[in-house]
């Protein structure tokens, strides 16, 4: 239990709704996930599972219970230690992609740097290899109108990879891709995983589910099963 | 760190939205031009005033004859004043410990004539040591000199107006022009001074260019009196040593005076020192409603700048909801906001400092109201509306630095 990347204990998220309504969008979560896993934690749209990927992603912080992250209670911290902790430790994927457009692609992969404090000349060299190992070196200096929906999402990959945080965390990473472009992330994300990152993807797609070693499904804002995968989907490279 | 980054991000934004940019701009930019045009005029008036009562003499106290009628002219004279008199003059100058300098005057206005030309002129009869203390440059030739005052000489000194009007271009050195029915020979010429348009304290206003000068010893000889009651001198004009002695000495001269006319307060004293400070004052008052003028115009500016903020973080929900979803932490949004509406103000400011200084070269060259810029009226009103970009961005500032991560970076 003590080498957990990530642990979860009795965690409950309620909303206040007004009134005596009160939404119970998770309860009695408990999870542990370990540095090098691929989970992916599923569950049909009002299951909680958005709401978990907030609080894992530390944009929220739980009611009750415990997140420790790395050993530190995450629910304890404050809104600049949340921010530094986005910064250092969580790479995040969004459906949308969520690139800034009036940057280039190269400029998008800084960001998280410059937050961090990181001298330029660093920032750029770093971005521009970030920008390479998601075979996309030579479109640094596009901004994100110029590039395709997978390029993008690629372009996204890599500013959640350029701080080498501790796990990544894909919302729906393929949800706005058609089916090809799909593969060919979930292929980086499976290279990405060979590469010792710890990787978390939120869908409510099976297929995107399938790739991952470990499942979680979430219903009702309860965990309602846990287990590996049996029958990992091997990504192939396409040409 | 990132401040480079936020001017960027802010000189990206101005240049996006040129036209909304340039009408946000707007308040500042009146605000900063009025500021610096409303000083430099007042700046401006300010000079005008000193310049006028250096001409007077700044550590002077001049005591000048009162125009009496016919009547009160007896009346005074039945109370036993002489009136004012070169004995008053070296009294003055016995007595006051402070006073260093004295010079009488008398005047008689007359027609001035050189060949078939004529000009009415007021002529004075001057002790020596007048201009001294009082701001006469010669222009051409010299001054009336000692030993023509001892010596009686029928010699003048013409004002600048008046040799233009009898010699136009031509020197008047050397000639002869003749008033009331007298020959006198021109041995200087001034320089032209400022005209008087209105009246100093209880001194008239008339245009001094059209002056001529002649030893008073020479003026009393030759031009009687026009009333057989008349003073002897119209004017003294005494010069202190410290400016600070005025006060006190324009006191002394007082009583001096008094004693020596019996009572008859037949004269008035005028300190333009005193005035001086006194316009100055109510200057000051004028200057500080114009200033304000301005200042609500900047404030108001300020507003505009506010209202667009506002509307640009509503705007850019998403983006700070990305921002803050890879590590940017409050203070790194605020910065970014505020840079931002720094630049607004910043940018409007330059130009108002362009505009402003356009529009007071553009006063003096239109109209006839002196205006002078200052430096520091221009570090004032830039520093003032970068001010106005801080205060102003920070609300709307605060307000994108608030917004839940969570909520926004899902913000459509």
């Amino acid at each position: 239990m003590n080498n957990s990347l990530i642990e979860i204990t009795q965690l409950s998220k309620t909303y206040d709704m007004g009134g005596n309504n009160v939404v119970h969008a998770l309860q009695d979560i408990n999870l542990a996930i370990s540095q090098g896993e691929y989970v992916s934690i599923m569950g049909p749209s009002g299951s909680g599972k958005s709401t978990l990927m907030n609080i894992l992603g530390c944009l929220d912080t739980p009611t009750s219970g415990h997140y420790l992250f790395r050993g530190t209670d995450v629910s304890q911290l404050d809104d600049d230690a949340l921010s530094s902790m986005r910064n250092r430790e969580i790479g995040f994927i969004f459906q949308n992609f969520n690139l800034l457009p009036k940057l280039t692609a190269v400029q998008n992969v800084e960001l998280p740097l410059m937050y961090a404090g990181v001298p330029l000349r660093e920032r750029r060299q770093r971005a521009t290899e970030a920008l390479g190992r998601v075979q996309l070196a030579e479109r640094s200096e596009h901004h994100p109108g110029e590039l395709s929906g997978g390029q993008r999402q690629r372009v996204a990959i890599a500013r959640a990879l350029v701080t080498r945080p501790g796990i990544l965390l894909a919302d729906e990473p393929t949800g706005a891709l058609d089916s090809k472009t799909s593969v060919e992330i979930m292929q980086l994300f499976h290279e990405l995983h060979e590469q010792g990152n710890t990787i978390i993807v939120i869908t409510h797609d099976p297929n995107v589910g399938s790739y991952a070693h470990r499942q979680i499904t979430i219903h009702d804002g309860r965990i309602s099963s846990d287990k590996p995968n049996e029958n990992i989907r091997l990504a192939k490279t396409h040409s | 760190m990132q401040y480079t980054e936020n001017i960027q991000i802010a000189l990206g934004g101005l240049t996006d939205h040129k036209f909304r940019s340039f009408l946000t701009m707007l308040g500042i930019i009146f605000g900063v031009a009025s500021v610096i045009t409303m000083l430099s005029i007042g700046e401006g008036a300010k000079r005008e005033a000193i310049a006028k009562y250096k001409d007077l003499g700044v550590n002077n106290i001049i005591v000048r004859e009162k125009n009496l009628s016919d009547a009160e002219l007896e009346e005074v004279r039945a109370r036993f004043s002489p009136g004012l008199s070169l004995a008053d003059a070296e009294g003055i100058l016995a007595v006051a410990p402070d006073v260093d300098r004295v010079v009488s005057q008398s005047e008689q206005t007359m027609e001035v004539k050189f060949a078939d030309k004529s000009v009415r002129s007021t002529v004075v009869g001057v002790t020596p040591g007048y201009t001294d203390i009082l701001n006469y440059a010669v222009r051409e030739g010299s001054f009336l000199t000692n030993a023509q005052y001892d010596g009686r000489l029928k010699v003048c000194v013409l004002g600048a107006g008046t040799a233009h009007a009898l010699f136009g271009k031509a020197s008047p050195v050397g000639q002869m022009v003749k008033m009331g029915d007298q020959w006198l020979e021109v041995v200087g010429v001034l320089a032209s001074k400022t005209v008087f348009t209105e009246t100093v304290g209880e001194l008239a206003a008339r245009d001094l260019n059209t002056d001529v000068f002649i030893p008073l010893t020479t003026f009393l000889d030759r031009f009687p009196r026009e009333r057989l009651l008349e003073s002897e001198i119209r004017q003294i004009t005494i010069h202190v040593a410290e400016s600070d002695k005025l006060m006190e000495t324009s006191r002394l001269v007082t009583q001096i005076l008094d004693r020596r006319h019996w009572g008859n307060a037949d004269y008035n004293i005028v300190i333009p020192y005193e005035l001086l400070k006194q316009e100055e004052k109510e200057r000051q008052i004028y200057n500080f409603l114009l200033g304000a003028i301005a200042a609500i115009s900047l404030i108001v500016g300020g507003i505009g700048i506010m209202n667009i903020m506002l509307a640009t973080v509503m705007e850019r929900t998403r983006e700070i909801g990305i921002r803050r979803a890879i590590g940017a932490r409050k203070r790194d949004i605020m910065a970014q906001f505020v840079t931002e509406s720094v630049v607004i103000s910043i940018t409007g400011g330059l130009i108002g400092v362009v505009l402003g200084i356009t529009l007071s070269l553009v006063v003096t060259l239109f109209t006839d109201i002196t205006t002078y810029i200052r430096l520091y009226s221009v570090i004032i009103a830039f520093t003032f509306s970068v001010l106005v970009g801080i205060c102003f961005g920070y609300l709307p500032a605060k307000n994108a630095a608030n917004l839940k991560p969570v909520d926004s970076i899902r913000y459509e």
